[in-house]
């Protein structure tokens, strides 16, 4: 399995009148691992989702393994997105499905309808070992047939990233995995998805709020500020002028 | 005493806009204020005085009298003096139209779930997204033909089969099945398109097809609240289908007219209690499935 | 234990709701009864009689009358004006006055009844937390909210078709039968409905007063009021156009509401203008249905702003 690459130039998103990134410029080699950081509202999602393939720069362009995704047709951009494991802020499960069926749909770009609709009712022995290992590594197995909407935020986390991992994916996109658990599972998490990274030779994409986590965890931190790349580099060289500047509070400006 | 001249802070001025009176009247009492103007719009154009409710007919008060007094006693047996032997018990008539009653109405209702999911689907903004101007167009054709479905009550789709038909009980079936799949259909699509979307966006972002994140994520989610709206639809097919005997379908509604019309109000009592009893149990064991799968 | 045995060790131990499952299971037994018991035959409709019937009703009877003489489709305007001064606007006008009154009389008695009706202020001492109970007056609280239940549902668990037929005989042949009998039906309806909404209305301002001394009917007159009301009024919009729905038949009783004229036409065998008058009632309810979505947005005081889909767009 190859890990994937990504090279940004240029890139500017607009939501109607909003302007979420400005002028983007990233270089991603296949396997490294990045933490993004700024503050909310700075894109960081929207960053993610143009890397995912789900939405597509108002300018600029985004190549992804050396192919621009504005000129795939839509099964070919689908097969992109089936080659990304995304891990939402919130999770986005289906709450009253059981938990292996979360992690079997993270199977679906590879799958026909039908063939995903057995997969879903009728789970294969394979797909069954395959999902309870996963959730066995991410530390919930006992958890494989309980409802999802009965497990904690931290779990659901877990169920998350294990559906992204179920994609066998070449690189894994992380939303704020850390959101919603408290400091000492955020170390935690964050361990689980480095190496979880390391061991499958996946490109590791996260975004965080936690500076720290970000300096442990990752041998590059990009940081953005409304839209902008202003940080960009090992953590080590990253002074305290740089953050001072991604987090200032624009005069009159809240949030 | 304006606010202004209170004068703890004399340095900083009352907002002009924080004097202003309100409006008297809020978007609350307007509306309070229009349903009662047309409420006395509709008596007056119904002509109605209470006079007609008195001493107009004292017929009618005696009849009152003995009809609600007869709701302490219900019959157990028939209250005709002459019963030709051979009859049935009368509970077990009771009884009898109590599963007519069921039958039809369940029989109603599982046609009208096939055409309330298959409509509702089809009918659902989720399901044409990105679908461009032809889905939207035919997306409104099928809300078109969901509102003539349930705009016509089912009391009116039965005349209307009875007289293209001829009579037939099954003609009672797609009478119900019609108008209850209609309401199935439209509340069923809104439930879709209320059902949260970030489950299905997580599936977009894995590469999943429309189709795919509708069945596998639209779907699930609104499926609890959907089988909980369904079964209280059940409930009323029931009330509708007890009122169809009045129409000559063998269910509770025949067998309560025969015995009003013979003036057994006793009789009616116990056909009204079983009917009571069925929509309560129906009401008890939805209210149960409820509180354990919608949160 | 390998991993294959650990998948079926927690498959077997897997959370089963044994009530769903019965449920399904009892329905989908009840439904196959339903269709195999014989009171119907669904076959039967289509079979060469029955098509005649069919093709005859659509060919023939269903056909405007002057069609059926030779008139061009044309010359109609004559027969749709006859039909709608005739009696179609004046029977259109009666069901819509007896749905309005009906709702409103049905809305005032369900606001009286729903606060007997909710368990969270049919208590002792209601909307204070940890309170000792004093076993008496608890009781009484108690009985007074389940006979109002126990009165709401007799109201609503009968159908208003049949208290009409009811009602027609006690009040004679005008249209009190039928809005008393849409009325009392609704009442039992927004009754219980109302009571749920004040149960579920959150306890914190009605606690404050409480805790200020306020009694009962102050609570209800100063906190609940307002609280339930545009909750109320969106159940009370919901339930108009239900009842435009059915005041349109209960004219079949005797009113003359539309449901007179239906029932009138086919005993004149008269199907086109049978026809004509459940298309009409049809619109009347459509009419009704946007009035109520209109009526409930003012309730809300909302459209859907383009900010929050905006967010949709940015989350």
């Amino acid at each position: 399995m190859a890990a994937a690459s990504f090279m940004l130039r240029g890139v500017e998103v607009r939501f109607g009148g909003t302007q979420v990134l400005r002028e983007v410029d990233l270089d991603v080699v296949a396997g490294e691992r990045i933490a993004l950081v700024g503050p909310s509202g700075a894109g960081k999602t929207t960053l993610l989702r143009v890397l995912n393939g789900v939405v597509q720069p108002t300018a600029g362009h985004g190549l992804m393994d050396g192919t621009d995704l504005s000129s795939l047709r839509p099964g070919e951009l689908r097969a992109w997105r089936a080659r990304v494991g995304f891990v939402p802020q919130d999770h986005a499960l289906v709450p009253n499905l059981r938990v292996v069926q979360n992690v079997v749909s993270g199977r679906l770009g590879r799958r026909g309808f039908w063939s995903a609709a057995r997969s879903l009712a009728f789970p294969t022995r394979s797909d069954l070992e395959a999902a309870h290992a996963l959730l066995e590594r991410v530390g919930i197995e006992e958890k494989l047939y309980a409802r999802t909407d009965t497990l904690s935020g931290g779990q659901q986390q877990r169920v998350a990233i294990a559906r992204a991992l179920f994609q066998e994916p070449d690189a894994l996109l992380a939303d704020e995995p850390v959101a919603s658990v408290d400091p000492a599972r955020a170390r935690d998490l964050i361990r689980l998805l480095t190496e979880l990274a390391e061991e499958r030779g996946l490109t590791l994409i996260a975004s965080l709020h936690d500076l720290a986590l970000a300096r442990e965890f990752f041998p590059r931190v990009i940081g953005l500020r409304a839209g902008r790349k202003v940080v960009d580099g090992r953590p080590a060289s990253l002074n305290e002028e740089d953050v001072r500047a991604l987090y200032r509070l624009e005069p009159g400006h809240e949030d | 005493m304006s606010v202004r001249s209170i004068g703890w802070n004399p340095v900083m001025k009352t907002d002009p806009r924080i004097l202003r009176r309100p409006p008297p009247l809020g978007r609350r009492g307007l509306i309070l204020l229009l349903i009662v103007a047309a409420a006395v719009f509709a008596w007056q154009g119904l002509g109605l005085s209470l006079g007609q409710l008195g001493a107009g007919n004292g017929g009618g008060w005696s009849l009152a009298g003995d009809f609600f007094g007869a709701a302490l006693s219900p019959a157990l047996h028939y209250e005709a003096e002459l019963v030709p032997a051979g009859t049935t018990h009368f509970l077990l008539r009771v009884l009898e139209s109590v599963r007519a009653t069921v039958v039809f109405a369940a029989a109603g209702m599982s046609l009208a779930l096939v055409l309330g999911l298959v409509l509702g689907c089809l009918a659902s903004e989720a399901w044409w997204e990105g679908s461009g101007r032809i889905g939207t167009s035919l997306r409104w054709v099928l809300r078109a033909l969901i509102v003539m479905m349930r705009s016509v009550h089912e009391l009116l789709w039965a005349v209307v089969f009875l007289a293209a038909f001829g009579a037939a009980p099954a003609t009672a079936v797609i009478a119900i099945a019609l108008p209850f799949g209609g309401t199935l259909a439209k509340v069923f699509s809104e439930m879709i398109d209320e059902a949260p979307r970030r489950p299905s966006q997580a599936l977009l972002a894995l590469g999943a097809t429309p189709a795919q994140r509708f069945l596998f994520s639209l779907l699930p989610s609104a499926a609890p609240d959907m089988a909980s709206y369904a079964f209280y639809r059940f409930e009323c097919a029931v009330r509708s289908a007890a009122v169809m005997g009045f129409f000559g379908i063998p269910t509770l509604g025949y067998f309560l007219k025969l015995s009003f019309e013979n003036l057994h109000f006793r009789e009616v009592w116990t056909y009204l209690y079983a009917l009571i009893a069925v929509v309560l149990l129906l009401e008890g064991w939805s209210a149960l499935l409820r509180r354990r799968f919608v949160a | 234990m390998s991993a294959a045995e650990r998948v079926s060790a927690l498959r077997r131990a897997r959370p089963r709701n044994r009530l769903l499952r019965g449920s399904l299971l009892a329905l989908a037994v009840l439904t196959s009864y339903s269709w195999f018991a014989g009171d119907f035959d669904l076959a039967e409709l289509f079979n060469a009689q029955r098509s005649g019937n069919l093709a005859r009703f659509l060919s023939v009877d269903a056909m405007p009358r002057p069609l059926r003489d030779g008139a061009e489709p044309g010359e109609l305007s004559g027969w749709f004006s006859e039909q709608w001064s005739g009696r179609g606007l004046e029977a259109a006008g009666l069901s819509l006055a007896i749905a309005v009154l009906a709702i409103v009389l049905a809305g005032a008695a369900a606001a009286l009844l729903s606060p007997f009706a909710a368990r969270t202020l049919m208590i002792c001492d209601p909307y204070v937390p940890h309170t000792r109970h004093n076993r008496a007056c608890h009781i009484g609280w108690r009985a007074l909210c389940s006979v109002t239940r126990l009165f709401a549902v007799l109201l609503r668990a009968i159908p208003e078709y049949v208290w009409a037929f009811v009602l027609l005989a006690i009040f004679g042949p005008n249209a009190w039968p039928a809005v008393l009998a849409l009325a009392i039906h609704n009442a039992g309806i927004l009754g219980r409905l109302g009571a749920e909404t004040i149960e579920n209305l959150p306890p914190g301002p009605m606690a404050a007063m409480r805790a200020a001394g306020a009694e009962r009917r102050h609570i209800a007159a100063a906190a609940l009021f307002p609280l339930a009301l545009p909750r109320f009024l969106l159940l009370f919009f919901y339930r108009f156009e239900t009842c435009v729905r059915e005041s349109t038949v209960l004219g079949m009783l005797g009113v003359l509401s539309l449901g007179y004229w239906v029932n009138e036409a086919r005993a004149r065998l008269r199907y086109d203008e049978l026809l004509f008058l459940v298309a009409l009632g049809a619109l009347l309810v459509m009419a009704a249905d946007i009035a109520s979505q209109l009526a409930r947005k003012f309730v809300r005081g909302e459209g859907r702003s383009n900010s929050s889909r905006l967010d949709e767009q940015l989350a």
